[in-house]
């Protein structure tokens, strides 16, 4: 039986920085001009970053790929510094609805623990919750990429 | 690699093709492997031919059913693509997400060294 849980991205991270500076590398533009991009493999430029780092706050992620924009925009729902953080996701021109990151931050000894779940856009979810029957193996196959 | 809009262009439409039952019951016959005949594929549906060939058309737009066209008769066959593009998609997700956490942990650390810097130049010589 596949569940909800399975159907998510997760990826964690130990970091040896507070849970403070983890934290708000991910709201200020200035620090997410450090990391965000730029370190996929893909050629891209940071046209802007924009946050305003505030329930129902917007955010703008723009880079160009060659003749390409692509926006990465969102909003944010939960800011919990520093220990949980909440936005939707969602690459434009792409026109799926947006899909849901959860960054939640906990103190470890000397630094953090990040845990980062990027749950699954909404039709995909319902997709597979109809074809749960019909479609066992093609689920089981899903489940597997998903924790490989 | 493509980690972002067209990949999830496509996975809608994958999605909303699969999210019919019908559509799912043809996908089911033609995933046997081979090709079908429309009308022996519309055969077993209680729905008109009619039906069954929009629902195939929906199925080919998300280019999950190939057709042949010989003289008169018109021949189904089934792509997985698609749905290995489904997958890859979210592996592609999981990608992204790890380099990018990756490089925010050698940011902090090159923030670290920066803010120690200073202090060492500041230092009287010995």
């Amino acid at each position: 039986m596949t569940t909800r849980e399975e159907l998510t991205v997760r990826v964690t991270h130990t970091f040896t920085a507070s849970p403070e500076r983890v934290f708000d590398a991910w709201l200020q533009p200035e620090l997410l001009a450090q990391w965000i991009f730029g370190h996929t493999g893909l050629q891209e430029e940071v046209v802007h970053l924009r946050t305003d780092p505030r329930v129902g706050g917007a955010f703008s992620f723009l880079v160009r790929r060659g003749n390409e924009d692509v926006d990465h925009v969102g909003h944010y729902l939960e800011i919990d510094r520093p220990r949980r953080l909440v936005f939707t996701w969602t690459v434009v021109p792409a026109p799926e609805e947006g899909s849901r990151v959860t960054i939640e931050i906990t103190p470890r000894a000397g630094g953090c623990a990040l845990t980062l779940t990027h749950e699954i856009p909404p039709a995909y979810a319902e997709w597979v919750k109809r074809t749960e029957e019909g479609w066992t193996k093609l689920v089981e196959a899903l489940g597997r990429a998903l924790a490989s | 690699m493509n980690i972002n809009a067209p990949s999830a262009t496509r996975l809608d439409r994958t999605l909303i093709a699969l999210a019919d039952p019908t559509r799912r019951a043809i996908v089911e016959r033609l995933r046997g492997g081979g090709e079908v005949r429309v009308t022996a594929l519309a055969g077993p549906f209680s729905i008109s031919l009619n039906s069954v060939s929009k629902h195939i058309r929906v199925l080919e737009k998300a280019h999950l059913v190939r057709r042949r066209r010989a003289g008169r008769e018109h021949f189904l066959s089934f792509d997985p693509e698609p749905l290995e593009a489904a997958l890859l998609w979210i592996e592609a997700q999981k990608t992204a997400w790890t380099m990018r956490l990756d490089a925010l942990d050698a940011a902090l650390k090159a923030q670290d060294r920066a803010a120690a810097a200073p202090r060492k130049k500041g230092r009287s010589p010995r």
